[in-house]
């Protein structure tokens, strides 16, 4: 329903001379296996993630140095032994930065989505569902949120309640509301008129009940499909801000922060700006894929089954 | 008559429409009892779904229902209920079977899940017992391997099974009344012959009173005890099923009979359809809804609407039935 995969047989190019069906079925099922598996665009950033996460989830069991160690001898040196990606303009050491760095990134890039579709996934289904004032009253108030530019609300956050890592994730999964509430509104208008929900009525179902237990197994798959476009832009955007220094506060390292921080050296060691982009660059391109990757399983599972 | 389950008087069901009221079902009234089947019989359009969803208290949020309407059920009122009061009745007093199994189950939910779940609510039930009674229920409705089905979903399953599913769970509470809203329409042929065995068989097991609501004149003919012929939202004619076959007073319901084909009849004989289409049920004709179409209708007809009245069991509504005028000939 989300793909327009052809039928099996329409995916095969011609196959030469009119041979047994068998043959061609086989043939049909080999490119429908083909197609569908994950395939090295999918296991390869998978790969680099999997490094990203268990190099961050352990990062205090590495033997690095603190992120905020500042190693006197060793200012803005190049890669060497000591410290195996080289030292920023405080001499700290930039691999454990980076590591810990990986912390924020990744937390904000997860609980940001989930926070913004949770709350968009509610405030949909009560819209789609009850239509009404209750429709009419989510749906102003979503085009109010969208008039605001989203700077604005982050700045704001951010100037109100400081840096902490918790405000960070809720000011930015604000931002995912408003498209996470018209895709789950869309979805549920489109199943609250199907002949099942009504069968459950009729079976003494409440509404409550027919919004959790029919609707929303429904629903949850353009959403989970959203929350996998989310994470990456989630992680971009908290880059941008700790580049503008809006993110968490100073000492705690984040990418944007130690790309900010390598802004200033670019001439001198340009290593310092380098390598937290490279990494950056690539999670967020790993992330782009896994997701293209498991979007298109989902959407095959669903054309399955129906 | 033993002892009644339903009891339909008076009861309009309107909608409110950007062109004004749409009546649906006008001044219908009926009793069911225990152990009984009504047949419920008209066109598209003629307001017999709307008339099972007015029993169900099913309704979209536009409708309007007469004030002197009643529908009792067991004694109880329904159109003055709560939606919480009816919720406790719908499932363990009331159940409906859908036309469309495709549609009626969820698609994203196991067979037995969908059982289990009617079970937990109105039973109370545990995980457990709830599932072995759900594969009980699944092997009384004639699912072969029920212990397999029952963790499928519904994709994986044929529309008359799918039927048979939805089945099991209308009568897993064990409503005392059944209403089955055109079961088979959207069978293969030779499903529909099954599921309405099935249905008749799960009704007669129970004793449960059942609505049969169809557009099919020969489905109603085995396995009803009495028919509702609906014509424009009203009762146009009511009987025992034989004496209705055997005794046809309303041009309607002659005509209705008339449009089945017969297996006697020749190769390339033209269905008798029925001319014109059903009335606008927001402007309705004046006098006899169906005078339009009628082959008998005169001016008397166009000018009052006939009352349902006959002596016993057998009330139509005509002025000119068909029985006296032949035997006036």
């Amino acid at each position: 329903m989300v793909e327009t995969s052809s039928s099996p047989a329409g995916a095969l190019p011609s196959q030469g001379p009119a041979s047994a069906t068998a043959d061609k079925n086989e043939a049909a099922i080999a490119a429908h296996k083909k197609r569908n598996k994950l395939g090295l665009y999918f296991w390869i950033p998978m790969i680099w993630l999997i490094i990203v996460l268990v190099a961050a989830l352990g990062a205090p069991y590495w033997g690095l140095p603190p992120a905020d160690e500042i190693d006197w001898m060793n200012i803005k040196v190049p890669p060497n032994d000591a410290h195996p990606l080289g030292t920023d303009s405080l001499g700290r050491d930039l691999l454990s930065r980076l590591i810990w760095g990986a912390r924020v990134s990744l937390t904000v890039g997860f609980a940001a989505p989930f926070i913004g579709v949770g709350l968009g996934l509610i405030l949909g289904m009560v819209a789609g569902y009850y239509r009404g004032w209750a429709d009419e009253i989510i749906g102003i108030a979503i085009d109010t949120w969208l008039a605001i530019p989203g700077l604005v609300i982050l700045l704001l956050f951010s100037v109100i309640f400081g840096g902490s890592l918790f405000m960070v994730c809720f000011s930015l999964g604000l931002l995912f509301i408003p498209t996470a509430a018209r895709i789950t509104r869309a979805a549920t208008l489109n199943y609250a008129n199907r002949e099942f929900v009504l069968a459950a009525r009729a079976m003494g179902a409440s509404d409550f009940r027919i919004l959790r237990r029919e609707l929303f197994p429904n629903i949850i798959w353009p959403l989970i499909a959203f929350v996998l476009i989310d994470i990456p832009i989630a992680i971009v955007i908290e880059g941008a801000l700790s580049f503008l220094g809006l993110s968490v506060k100073a000492p705690t390292p984040s990418w944007g922060g130690i790309i900010a921080e390598g802004r200033e050296i670019l001439e001198t060691s340009p290593h310092v700006a380098l390598y937290p982009t490279l990494v950056m660059f690539l999670t967020v391109l790993s992330f782009n894929l896994v997701g293209d990757a498991i979007r298109r399983r989902l959407a095959d599972v669903r054309e399955g089954a129906i | 008559m033993s002892d009644t389950i339903l009891e339909v008087s008076h009861q309009d069901t309107a909608f409110n429409t950007s062109r004004g009221l749409l009546q649906a079902v006008n001044d219908v009234s009926f009793t069911l009892e225990r152990g009984r089947t009504l047949g419920v019989v008209g066109e598209s359009g003629s307001g017999k779904s709307v008339l099972s969803r007015s029993v169900m208290r099913l309704l979209p949020p536009n409708a309007v229902t007469g004030e002197s309407s009643s529908i009792k059920l067991n004694g109880q009122e329904l159109n003055t209920m709560t939606e919480r009061q009816l919720r406790r009745l719908r499932g363990p007093e009331m159940a409906i079977v859908f036309q469309d199994p495709m549609t009626s189950l969820n698609p994203v939910m196991r067979i037995g899940a969908q059982i289990t779940e009617v079970l937990r609510l109105h039973l109370g039930m545990a995980k457990k017992p709830a599932r072995a009674r759900a594969i009980e229920l699944l092997g009384k409705v004639g699912l072969p391997q029920p212990d397999i089905r029952v963790d499928q979903y519904p994709h994986q399953l044929s529309g008359g099974m799918r039927q048979r599913v939805a089945i099991a769970i209308a009568i897993a509470c064990e409503p005392s009344l059944l209403i089955a809203d055109e079961p088979t329409t959207a069978l293969d042929v030779t499903v529909q012959a099954e599921i309405l065995d099935l249905l008749q068989n799960m009704t007669k097991e129970r004793n449960m009173a059942m609505i049969l609501i169809t557009h099919d004149m020969g489905v109603v003919a085995g396995r009803c005890d009495d028919v509702t012929v609906m014509y424009a939202g009203r009762i146009v004619e009511k009987a025992p099923v034989r004496e209705l076959f055997h005794n046809t007073r309303m041009p309607y319901t002659a005509a209705l009979m008339a449009s089945i084909p017969r297996i006697t009849d020749d190769p390339h004989r033209k269905l008798d359809a029925i001319d014109g289409r059903p009335p606008d049920l927001i402007n309705p004709p004046s006098g006899c809804a169906f005078a339009p179409r009628c082959k008998h209708a005169d001016e008397g007809c166009s000018a009052q609407v006939p009352a349902l009245i006959g002596e016993g069991t057998h009330q139509s509504a005509c002025l000119k039935p068909l029985g006296q005028k032949e035997a006036a000939a």
